[in-house]
């Protein structure tokens, strides 16, 4: 699923590692969605929404037609 | 929080992985005592070392999460685990179901050799598909 997850953690001048360690998964969970090649669970998903202070929706596109943060 | 809490060391990152070599040098440990053990003709030593290694390796990976605030494994490495599992099985199905019913009827009609090998391999895959059913089964309730 399309997301602007990197662009978010670089804003917060977050590594992929310090993200993890935020919402308490691997790094390499965070490289996998930031990659397109995992869609997060739903609470992974919320964590994330949580910790970048916004909707679930703002971070992923479940159209899949690119990244479309509001 | 657990009262057991083990430090870690560096990064929950850092830790995990120091976790998780120990654990793995811990099964190292006992697959080469058990080789060890036939080689050096000491193989009820051998045996020994195996099966201490083997359930000391399999404690400490179940414990060390709950005496850890870091995680060994998340929801990306279930997934991993969920998605190997279920391409494994149906490897074995596809297999079980394409080979063993024409190696048994070729062998009842006498134009095949079933050895005791080939049996205990038909043996061991029904036991597989079996457990892997009661597992389904099990699940399936659960969700």
């Amino acid at each position: 699923m399309d997301n602007d997850l990197p662009e978010r953690r670089k804003a917060q001048n977050l590594s992929q590692g310090e993200l993890a360690e935020a919402v308490d998964v691997t790094r390499q969970t965070i490289n996998a969605i930031e990659r397109d090649r995992y869609d997060p669970s739903l609470e992974l998903a919320f964590k994330l929404a949580s910790h970048f202070d916004c909707e679930i929706e703002a971070i992923f596109d479940p159209s899949q037609n690119g990244n479309d943060p509001s | 929080m657990s009262d057991t809490t083990l430090p870690t060391v560096g990064t929950p990152e850092r830790t995990r992985k120091v976790y998780e070599r120990t654990v793995y040098a811990i099964f190292a440990v006992a697959i080469i005592g058990l080789l060890a053990g036939l080689v050096f003709n000491q193989e009820y030593a051998g045996t020994v070392i195996y099966l201490v290694g083997v359930w000391l390796g399999v404690g400490l990976a179940y414990l060390l999460p709950k005496w850890s605030d870091v995680r060994f494994d998340d929801e990306r490495d279930e997934e991993i685990f969920r998605q190997a599992s279920g391409l494994a099985m149906s490897v074995a199905f596809v297999v079980g179901l394409g080979v063993v019913p024409a190696v048994y009827v070729l062998g009842a009609a006498g134009h095949l050799t079933i050895t005791s090998t080939m049996w205990g391999a038909i043996y061991a895959a029904s036991a597989m598909y079996l457990v892997w059913g009661a597992c389904y089964t099990i699940v399936s309730r659960r969700l």
